[in-house]
């Protein structure tokens, strides 16, 4: 019924701006009050969980970067350096209690593309979406960019079209309009009322295209649902392009985190993933670790700042919707190798701040060889009775703390309730 | 346009009649229409849509479909569109230089040329019809100016393009195996031994991911992998369910491993033969394929140019290159249809790509069978490359950012917008039209139209109007009110290439928005650049 409306305004709007001149301001964005948000970050190229979140400083097995020791803050223990990480320790003790992480998470593999899509997906098999795909297309509310990639791996499968590929900035330049000022060829841009003359006739030219397809079933359906959807979602956003002014922005780390929280605020995007810099694959020498994970956890804690002082969309302030996820494909070795650096290592850690989260504590285990432990799913603890904590577990956990039920995506899976603070 | 299509067009008056469709009342199939089939062929064997001559003549006579068939065949863009297709199984365009330099050029020359390698060989089996067993046995590789520089090939002397050329460090060469830039795109980090590139030739050539096997590592397999991995790779039943052939793989590539005996990173462009035999030092599994022991990469070549699993992994790129389908158990009926063709040829593509496109599913505009349905898709995505080479074919405008297309060039992020891979992160195409698509489409045509009416109404330019061709710039719906709704026809169907039934709307409806425009803006050649943008917009242009 609301898209019947919705096309009805957009060809009634046209008609009147055309006659009247008048602006289209729509405010048709549908986003469910309440729901949380979602923000990945994902170190390609498998980070050293010991470098930060899992220490074993005392265990012969697992070598950590001179100068490193144990700091313990309230639950959380985590890899100190003050001369090289100080920003990982400041993180910790300014939002500690909103943070957990979890340790001793089994990746299954030790590729890296096998890795991402086991991380994301919590499976192996080709064409299963990645939680924050499951996660936006599974919203209650009606997301104009469901599911925004900046960077960092994106495995759409059957619910691709819940995704949006930012093309390194250049989808806010698109929205814009002013792109087309600036090619070689530059063409002056039309008023918005004339963009909307223009988006009424394409409006229905799509959705005679796709009403004379809708018989049709399949791949075929899915596509022209697709192209029907999305040429609602640009309508809506071209409507509120003017409410975001993200074009001052750059696109560093920090810059498309603030983008992407600015547009959950505004209710466009439920999910995004950034890519977080660096080459984290140190097989030749460990040292970048400690450099990329401080300048990591330096861009979150900016981050945090600005979600603990902007209102959110449903909530005082937006650090009470928003979830932070950091993760990478797999982990590292415990030792050194030959040059100093750390290989493939199946165990792993991520960590995950803010709304919904049963904050301040370390979760799950490795012993001192770095091989996960069996783990009590409800309390996070070690437990001989327990089960070894697989990516699949941790993935159902977030599609849980954000409403989706994990056993429609995988079922059987058990999720890690001891990371929600309402299991 | 080739001599076959003129050939074609003059003795259409002679083959018009008498002729049937694709489809039959009693097939589980409806096909396409005769100008929708030849669409759907032009933009996936030659990247742009068939001339309106060319749509008129299958439309008068649907059988010269299979004619078509042969002279897009043969069309120039053919063996480039195959060359993307394969792009979809190599990975190799990921923009990446590898650290290539070449004096003189530019980064985005040096990265064409650190990505095409393989490519163009592909390129090189179709246009000289050779057996795609040459994709592992050619004994040269391909090399541009830019290559041959960086890479210090043997490439012909005041040759400019894509051409023959060989290493001259003592290689075997063995195509896609002996290429540096295979390697620099495959990586392998010290302790992994080659292994990541074996299971890369393995994804490549026979479609096999080990890492998509299951496995089950028990709690002693893990404990024996931290301790001494090389001898649990050896030892244990688990992981030798993968080593025991990975290994013996990887053993081949040592002459490009970059680490030296003390595990020092050395210059990763460099091949070293005295490092062939690097192989003892880690899993001491001498090179072999599936238990037959190599000598070499030439002998590697040939058992997997042997191999039917190398066979069968051409047919399903190709196949779902071209259809747009991900095979599943179910099309193995399909596919052996297409798989005997192809090995009736002798591995030409050429054939290969005959059997796919003149098949009733290839033209499905319907599919009655339930099951079916949900595996074909009857509407197809076109990919970056062919949407910016249709709008250009259509209005003489790409779209570029100094001198770079924006649309193809993957430095901007567009290509992802519009679904294609970036071969890192983005390793299948994504064929449900984003939010993304829908603005770079809007935008591209809006450039495009601009572009357009900048040329067609310039009183002094230089040949035909491109769109624009039956109402002089001056003119209004008042003033020429058949004259408009004429061109509005004709630019219909000049830019989709369907032609609009008598009583459309479409029409009336363009006239209305060029008013509506004209109010707003007060300008005539806006108005027409909106119009012209609108019918660019168009689903016929992202979908085919």
């Amino acid at each position: 019924m609301r898209n019947i409306n919705r096309r009805r305004f957009i060809r009634d709007s046209a008609a009147l701006t055309a006659l009247a001149g008048m602006g289209w301001k729509p405010s048709m964005a549908h986003a469910a009050q309440g729901e949380r948000k979602f923000l990945f970050f994902f170190a390609s190229g498998a980070w050293d969980s010991t470098a930060v979140f899992d220490p074993h400083h005392g265990s012969d097995g697992v070598d950590h970067m001179p100068d490193s020791f144990t700091r313990t803050i309230g639950g959380l223990k985590h890899t100190a350096n003050d001369l090289e990480m100080e920003s990982v320790s400041r993180f910790f003790s300014r939002w500690g209690d909103r943070a957990a992480i979890v340790n001793g998470i089994d990746a299954h593999t030790v590729g890296h593309e096998s890795g991402r899509m086991m991380t994301m997906t919590g499976t192996s098999a080709d064409n299963y979406p990645d939680w924050a795909t499951v996660l936006a297309a599974n919203g209650q509310g009606e997301y104009p960019l469901p599911h925004v990639v900046f960077g960092g791996p994106a495995f759409g499968g059957h619910l691709a079209g819940s995704v949006v590929r930012a093309g390194g900035g250049t989808l806010l330049d698109l929205i814009d309009g002013r792109i087309v000022g600036t090619s070689d060829l530059a063409a002056p841009m039309l008023s918005a009322p004339s963009d909307q003359i223009l988006d009424a006739f394409v409006y229905d030219r799509v959705a005679n295209f796709t009403g004379d397809r809708a018989g049709l079933r399949g791949a075929t359906r899915e596509r022209t649902d697709a192209l029907m959807a999305n040429i609602d979602r640009s309508l809506e956003i071209e409507g509120r392009k003017f409410e975001a002014g993200l074009g001052n922005l750059g696109n560093g780390m920090l810059d498309q985190a603030l983008k992407a929280t600015e547009m959950m605020r505004l209710g466009l995007t439920r999910t995004a993933m950034i890519g977080i810099p660096g080459g984290w694959d140190t097989h030749g020498g460990n040292d970048p670790q400690e450099v990329q994970f401080n300048n990591f956890f330096e861009a979150i804690d900016m981050l945090m700042e600005h979600l603990a002082s902007t209102p959110g969309q449903s909530t005082p302030w937006q650090i009470d919707e928003v979830v932070v996820v950091a993760l990478s494909e797999f982990g590292r070795t415990p030792r050194f190798n030959g040059s100093q650096g750390k290989d493939h290592w199946p165990y792993n850690s991520a960590m995950v701040v803010g709304s919904g989260i049963r904050g301040g504590r370390s979760l799950g285990a490795s012993d001192g060889g770095l091989i996960g432990l069996p783990v009590d799913f409800a309390t996070g603890q070690q437990s001989d009775t327990g089960d070894i904590l697989g990516s699949e577990n941790f993935g159902a956990a977030l599609l849980k703390l954000g409403g989706v039920d994990p056993a429609t995506i995988l079922p059987g899976v058990q999720p890690f309730d001891a990371l929600l603070r309402n299991a | 346009m080739s001599t076959r299509i003129l050939a074609l067009l003059a003795g259409l008056s002679l083959t018009a009649c008498g002729t049937e469709q694709k489809s039959d009342a009693d097939s589980a199939i409806v096909a396409l229409s005769p100008r929708e089939q030849l669409i759907r062929l032009s933009v996936d064997l030659r990247g742009v849509h068939p001339s309106e001559a060319e749509l008129a003549a299958i439309e008068a006579n649907p059988a010269l479909y299979e004619d078509y068939v042969d002279a897009f065949l043969d069309d120039h863009r053919f063996s480039g569109r195959i060359a993307d297709i394969f792009n979809s199984r190599f990975l190799t365009r990921t923009g990446a230089s590898y650290g290539l330099s070449a004096s003189g050029f530019d980064m985005p020359a040096i990265v064409n040329a650190a990505n095409n390698e393989q490519l163009k060989l592909v390129e090189r089996i179709v246009e000289n019809e050779l057996p795609y067993t040459e994709i592992v046995t050619a004994d040269y590789t391909m090399a541009n100016p830019v290559l041959a520089l960086a890479l210090d090939l043997d490439y012909p002397e005041g040759a400019v393009g894509w051409e023959k050329s060989h290493y001259t460090d003592g290689r075997e060469h063995a195509g896609v195996l002996s290429m540096t830039t295979t390697w620099l795109r495959y990586t392998s980090m010290g302790g992994n031994a080659n292994r990541s590139r074996a299971n890369a030739v393995s994804k490549m050539l026979l479609c096999d991911d080990y890492l998509s096997r299951p496995i089950v590592l028990n709690r002693a397999a893990v404990d024996q992998l931290t301790v001494d991995p090389e001898t649990a790779i050896n030892t244990n039943a688990s992981c030798q369910s993968c080593h025991s052939t990975l290994d013996p793989l990887a053993a081949h590539f040592f002459g490009f491993f970059v680490y030296d005996d003390d595990s020092m990173f050395e210059d990763p462009t460099v091949y070293r033969p005295e490092r062939e035999e690097g192989w003892r030092l880690y899993a001491e599994k001498s090179p072999g394929y599936y238990g037959t022991p190599t000598s070499g990469l030439g002998e590697l070549a040939s058992l997997i140019a042997d191999d039917q699993r190398f066979v069968g992994c051409a047919v399903k790129t190709v196949f779902e290159g071209l259809t747009q389908r991900t095979v599943v158990d179910e099309d193995w009926a399909e596919l052996t249809d297409h798989l005997v063709a192809f090995e009736d040829s002798g591995l030409l593509i050429k054939p290969l790509v005959k059997s796919i496109v003149m098949a009733d599913e290839y033209v499905a505009k319907d599919v009655l069978d339930e099951d079916l349905a949900l595996r074909i898709p009857s509407v197809k995505m076109v990919s970056s490359a062919q949407l910016s080479d249709i709008v250009a074919a259509k209005t003489g405008y790409r779209w570029e950012f100094a001198g770079v297309d924006i649309v193809t060039n993957r430095s901007a992020g567009v290509p992802t917008l519009l679904g294609d891979i970036d071969g890192l992160n983005m390793t299948s195409r994504n064929y449900r039209p984003s939010v993304g698509a829908v603005f770079v489409q809007e935008r591209l045509a809006y450039a495009a139209a601009w572009a357009v009416v900048d040329h067609d109404f310039d009183p002094d330019r230089e040949g035909d109007a491109k769109l624009l061709k039956y109402v002089p710039w001056s003119a209004t719906p008042d003033s020429h009110p058949d004259e408009f709704e004429f061109q509005m026809r004709e630019l219909y169907r000049d830019i989709t290439g369907l032609a609009l039934a008598d009583d459309a709307e479409e029409p009336a409806a363009l006239v209305q928005v060029w008013r509506q425009l004209y109010s707003v803006e007060g300008s005539s050649k806006k108005a027409w650049a909106g119009v012209v943008s609108a019918v660019l917009r168009d689903p016929a242009i992202l979908t085919y």
